[in-house]
């Protein structure tokens, strides 16, 4: 089995008066057992051309299906924008549920159990339901450069 | 303004055949700008005794939308069947297993509280969110 781990370094001198020194790091094994994940997708990078509409309601990249992986998995998926300009954003999706932004130079490294369940979102009840949990990204601006990568099972 | 970072490092000698190296770091800025995050709920810890189902970690309302917000989250369990589930909006992110944490992106807005499920009783988690 492979052994691969991350490892998150968040520092601060001023945030507060207590400097912010964390560090931890996790082996990434497959859920609920400590077998290595044996899969990637390597590191990926893309361009995309277009921007997204403003409304999100057409143009996202699907950077990850989650018909491609297995259900309940312990997979980890890493995505940054390497956009240098402080105002191209991507936008991250799970379906049409925004989830964040990543700014210029932002990265994210997130859990995926790539479940293709339908959801109700919008509170108690749901106001409606979503099919899936792909991982989309809405990009702000033309030209904007993306890296991302699955570990998976 | 403060001036925080973030750096992640993903290393892996056998994952394939050509080394994992990867180390990429952020400094944390308020959304399309270059000014610096400037709030902190400190990392917080807490234990839960019993299980728990979506219980709200973090609570849109308490963000300003359409924020650059943080949002770190670990699971110190030690056992790997003992995981913690995560969701934003409803929505599963994904499920942190023993040892296991996330760092997102958040934007605060209406109706994405961030939840956690447990699946065990006594599973710890350390959790902070680093703010506009």
């Amino acid at each position: 089995m492979a052994t691969t781990t991350a490892t998150v370094t968040i520092n601060s001198s001023d945030l507060t008066g207590d400097a912010l020194s964390l560090s931890t790091t996790t082996t990434l094994y497959k859920a609920e057992q400590t077998v290595g994940l044996e899969n990637t997708s390597g590191v990926a990078r893309t361009l995309v051309a277009a921007a997204a509409a403003t409304n999100l309601s057409s143009g996202l990249v699907n950077l990850f299906l989650d018909a491609k992986y297995t259900n309940d998995g312990a997979h980890k998926v890493y995505i940054a924008n390497k956009a240098t300009d402080a105002t191209h954003k991507a936008t991250v999706l799970i379906e049409n549920v925004v989830i964040g932004v990543l700014y210029a130079g932002d990265w994210m490294f997130i859990p995926w159990t790539s479940n293709s369940t339908t959801t109700p979102i919008g509170g108690a009840g749901g106001l409606s339901t979503i099919t899936g949990v792909d991982i989309k990204i809405a990009t702000s601006h033309a030209n904007m450069v993306l890296e991302h990568m699955i570990i998976s099972e | 303004m403060a001036t925080t970072t973030a750096t992640i490092t993903l290393n892996s000698s056998d994952l394939t055949g050509d080394a994992l190296n990867l180390s990429t770091t952020t400094t944390l800025y308020k959304a399309g700008q270059t000014v610096g995050l400037e709030n902190t709920t400190g990392m917080g810890r807490v234990t839960y005794t019993a299980t728990v189902t979506d219980t709200v970690l973090f609570a849109d309302d308490e963000y300003a939308d359409a924020g650059a917000h943080k949002v770190y989250i670990a699971n110190k369990a030690t056992d790997a069947t003992h995981y913690v589930e995560i969701k934003v909006e409803g929505v599963t992110l994904g499920r942190l297993y023993a040892g296991d944490w996330l760092f997102i992106p958040w934007d605060g807005a209406g109706g994405t509280d961030i939840k956690v499920t447990t699946a065990h009783a006594g599973v710890v988690v350390e959790y902070m969110a680093i703010f506009e």
